[in-house]
C-alpha cells in the first residue's frame, strides 16, 4: 500500500498547519512553503502533498490524498464529500454579506422596487445557498478576485466575501450586513481511507484533536 | 443526428461512457458470478423500470430529471433499493412471507461537471424483505462477502466494516428530536465537527459529547468496551455471518461504530466493503422504514455492489477472467458450401468459430485455421486436423 498521503493547503493556512503537524511530532522538515517540490516524504510511511486550497477538497474526495488540512470555507464552497474530523481552530474567518456603508436602505428600496439584488462573490455556491435559505431573490455575479470593488464600480449592489479582520471591507467603505458562517481550518479525510486505514489515521486524529483543544480553549 | 456541415458528435454526454468489448466481457464474467451466487441463496431476479417519478424518490439530490410528455417530472432511477421498495409496496402489499429479490442494472446520478464523476453506475444487489432479526442481517452480510469472493476479490481483515445506526442514534438520545436529527444529518454528511458542535449547542453535557466522540471512533476489538442491546446485536450478526460464509479470511467483518451511511433510510445494521485503490465497493444494511414510506411497512435489509468499482478493484489486483475458450478464425476455401459446413462441424464439436478475420478479439486467444474440406482444417503450424481432433486439442 502507498504511504498515507496528507494534503496541505498552500497559502495562508500552511504555516499554522505545519506548526500543528510539528506539534504532534510529524516530520515536516522537507516541506518548504513556496518551494518547487509539491510531493515530499514525511518519514514513517507518510507523504505530504501541497496544493491550492480549493484542490485539497478534490484530492481528498477522490482519494488521491487520504487526509487534508483545509479551511471550512473551501469545504462549503466545494461541497466535496469528505469527512470533517477535527476543528483545528486556526485560520479563523467569516463569510459575510457586505454592502456600501450607508447604502443598505437604498439597496433594500431597490429590492422592493426591482425585486432583485445583484451580489458579486468568489463563492457563488455559499452565496446562493444563503440567499435561498433567507428567501431573498438575488442574481449572483461570480468574480475571480476582489469582490470588494464590485459595488464601487457598479458591478453589483452587495458582495459575499470571506473576512478575517474586516480591514479590506473598511478600506473599501463596506459594512457587514449579516454573517453567513464562521470558518476555521479542518482536518478532513477520505471516507473510505478513514475506515480502511484507521490504524494509521486514528492516532493522528487523536493527537491533532488534543493539540487543537489545548491550543484554543474555546469550543 | 445533424448531418449538415457540422462535425458529427462522437462522444457520449459527460459522465457516460462506452464500455468496449474487453471490459464488457470481463463485466459479463462478474455478472454471471454474482447472479449465480444470488440465485444459490434463493434470490429471484427482478427488473424495475429505468425511469421513476421524481416525487417518489426519498431524496431529490443528485437526480437526473426531465419532463415527461404529460408534464410530470421524472428521473432516471438513482438507486434500485428505492425502486424495489416501491414495487414491493405495490405488488406484494398482501404478502406476509420473506421476499428475496436481486438485480443487476444501471442507476443514474447527477455529478458536478469537471470532477470526472460517473453519472451511470452499474449496481448488483439483493433485498431481503419481510425478515428481521440477526439471522436475516447475517444472511445478507454473508452473501455480500460470498459474492465478492466468488468474483475473485481478495479480502483482508479490514475490507468489510460493520456498523449500527441504532448505536449512533443512542449516543445522542439525550437530545430533543430536532437537534438530534440535525446531528444525524451532519454525521451522514461526514461532518463530525458540525455534529458535535450542534450537540454541544443543544445542551449536551461535555462528558456525554466526549463519550459520543470516542464511541464514533471505535473500530474492531474496541467494541468490547461498549454495551447496549444494539452493540451485542452487531457482534452477534458478525459472528453468525462468519458461520454462514467462513470465507478465506479468518475473522472478516470489522465492527466500526463511525460507519454512518450517506443515504438517510438505514435503521439498523449497516456495512461497507472497502478497497484501498477504489474506495467503497459495496454498501448495505437494514432499512425498516423505507417501504413503510410507500404505505406498506415491512422490515428489510439488502446491499448493492458497485460493479464497475468491483471490476476496477479486481483489475488492480491483477485479476483476469478465467480464460474463455479460444476463437477459431476460419479462412474460407474456394468452396463456399464446404466452408459453411466446416464451420458448422467446428461448432458442433463445441468450438467458437468466426469465418474470415476478427478485428476485435476482446482479449480472447485466436486460432487461425484454413478450410480444407467439410471436416478438416489446416492450422498455422502446417498440420491438417479433423474438426473433432481440433476440438479435443483446444478444449484440454
Amino acid at each position: 500500500m502507498r504511504p498515507l498521503r496528507f494534503a496541505l493547503a498552500q497559502g495562508l493556512l500552511l504555516n499554522d498547519a505545519l506548526a500543528a503537524l510539528r506539534a504532534i511530532a510529524l516530520d515536516v522538515s522537507r516541506v518548504t512553503p513556496g518551494g518547487r517540490r509539491l510531493v515530499v516524504d514525511g518519514g514513517g510511511n507518510i507523504e505530504f502533498v501541497l496544493a491550492r486550497p480549493s484542490d485539497i477538497a478534490t484530492y481528498v474526495e477522490r482519494g488521491a490524498a487520504d487526509l487534508g488540512i483545509v479551511g471550512k470555507d473551501v469545504l462549503m464552497e466545494s461541497a466535496a464529500r469528505v469527512l470533517e474530523l477535527v476543528d483545528l481552530h486556526f485560520g479563523a474567518c467569516r463569510f459575510v454579506v457586505a454592502a456600501p456603508r450607508g447604502a443598505l436602505e437604498r439597496s433594500l428600496d431597490e429590492y422592493r422596487h426591482l425585486g432583485s439584488l445583484e451580489v458579486a462573490t468568489k463563492y457563488p455556491r455559499v452565496a446562493e445557498a444563503h440567499f435561498r435559505a433567507r428567501g431573498l431573490e438575488v442574481e449572483i455575479v461570480k468574480v475571480a478576485g476582489s469582490a470588494e470593488v464590485a459595488p464601487q464600480v457598479g458591478l453589483a449592489d452587495w458582495i459575499v466575501d470571506l473576512v478575517a479582520t474586516g480591514g479590506t471591507l473598511r478600506a473599501n467603505d463596506l459594512a457587514i450586513v449579516e454573517e453567513i458562517a464562521a470558518s476555521s481550518a479542518r482536518l478532513i479525510a477520505n471516507p473510505a481511507s478513514y475506515h480502511h486505514r484507521r490504524p494509521e489515521i486514528a492516532p493522528l486524529v487523536e493527537k491533532l484533536a488534543d493539540w487543537a483543544s489545548r491550543s484554543s480553549p474555546k469550543r | 443526428m445533424d448531418t449538415g456541415s457540422r462535425r458529427p458528435i462522437l462522444s457520449p454526454p459527460r459522465g457516460f461512457r462506452d464500455i468496449l468489448p474487453t471490459e464488457a466481457r470481463e463485466l459479463r464474467v462478474i455478472e454471471q458470478a454474482l447472479t449465480e451466487t444470488f440465485a444459490a441463496s434463493g434470490y429471484m431476479p427482478l427488473e424495475p423500470p429505468m425511469i421513476e417519478y421524481s416525487a417518489a424518490q426519498p431524496s431529490q439530490e443528485r437526480l437526473i430529471q426531465f419532463l415527461d410528455t404529460d408534464g410530470s417530472l421524472v428521473a432516471l432511477r438513482p438507486d434500485l433499493t428505492t425502486a424495489v421498495a416501491r414495487l414491493v409496496a405495490q405488488r406484494y402489499r398482501e404478502t406476509a412471507g420473506a421476499l428475496r429479490l436481486s438485480y443487476f442494472a444501471p442507476v443514474f446520478r447527477e455529478e458536478p461537471a469537471m470532477t470526472a464523476g460517473e453519472r451511470e453506475v452499474v449496481q448488483a444487489g439483493v433485498e431481503l424483505i419481510g425478515a428481521s432479526g440477526p439471522i436475516a442481517d447475517a444472511e445478507v452480510l454473508a452473501l455480500l462477502v460470498e459474492s465478492l469472493e466468488r468474483c475473485g476479490l481478495r479480502l483482508d481483515g479490514s475490507t468489510i466494516h460493520v456498523g449500527h445506526v441504532g448505536i449512533v442514534r443512542r449516543l445522542f438520545a439525550a437530545l430533543a428530536e430536532e437537534p438530534r436529527s440535525e446531528v444525524l444529518t451532519a454525521l451522514r454528511a461526514g461532518d463530525l465537527v458540525g455534529a458535535l458542535r450542534r450537540a454541544h449547542e443543544a445542551g449536551m453535557a461535555s462528558e456525554d459529547a466526549e463519550r459520543a466522540q470516542a464511541a464514533l471512533g471505535v473500530v474492531g476489538r474496541g467494541i468490547e468496551q461498549l454495551d447496549g442491546d444494539d452493540v451485542s446485536e452487531l457482534r452477534h450478526v458478525v459472528h453468525l455471518a462468519r458461520e454462514r460464509w467462513p470465507g478465506s479470511v479468518k475473522l472478516w467483518g470489522l465492527p466500526n461504530i463511525g460507519l454512518v451511511p450517506t443515504l438517510p433510510y438505514y435503521t439498523g445494521i449497516v456495512f461497507e466493503a472497502l478497497h484501498p485503490d477504489v474506495g467503497v465497493i459495496a454498501s448495505g444494511g437494514r432499512y425498516d422504514l423505507l417501504i413503510g414510506a410507500y404505505g406498506a411497512p415491512r422490515p428489510a435489509t439488502g446491499f448493492a455492489i458497485d460493479v464497475l468499482r468491483l471490476h476496477r478493484a479486481l483489475f488492480a489486483e491483477g485479476w483476469r477472467p478465467s480464460n474463455a475458450r479460444p476463437l477459431v478464425t476460419l479462412r474460407p476455401s474456394g468452396d463456399e458450401r464446404a466452408t459453411m459446413r466446416c464451420a458448422a462441424s467446428l461448432r458442433a464439436a463445441g468450438l467458437s468459430v468466426a469465418i474470415g478475420d476478427v478485428a476485435e478479439t476482446a482479449g480472447i486467444a485466436l486460432v487461425a485455421a484454413a478450410v480444407v474440406d467439410e471436416r478438416r482444417v489446416k492450422l498455422g503450424d502446417g498440420r491438417t486436423l479433423d474438426t473433432v481432433t481440433l476440438a479435443r486439442e483446444l478444449t484440454t
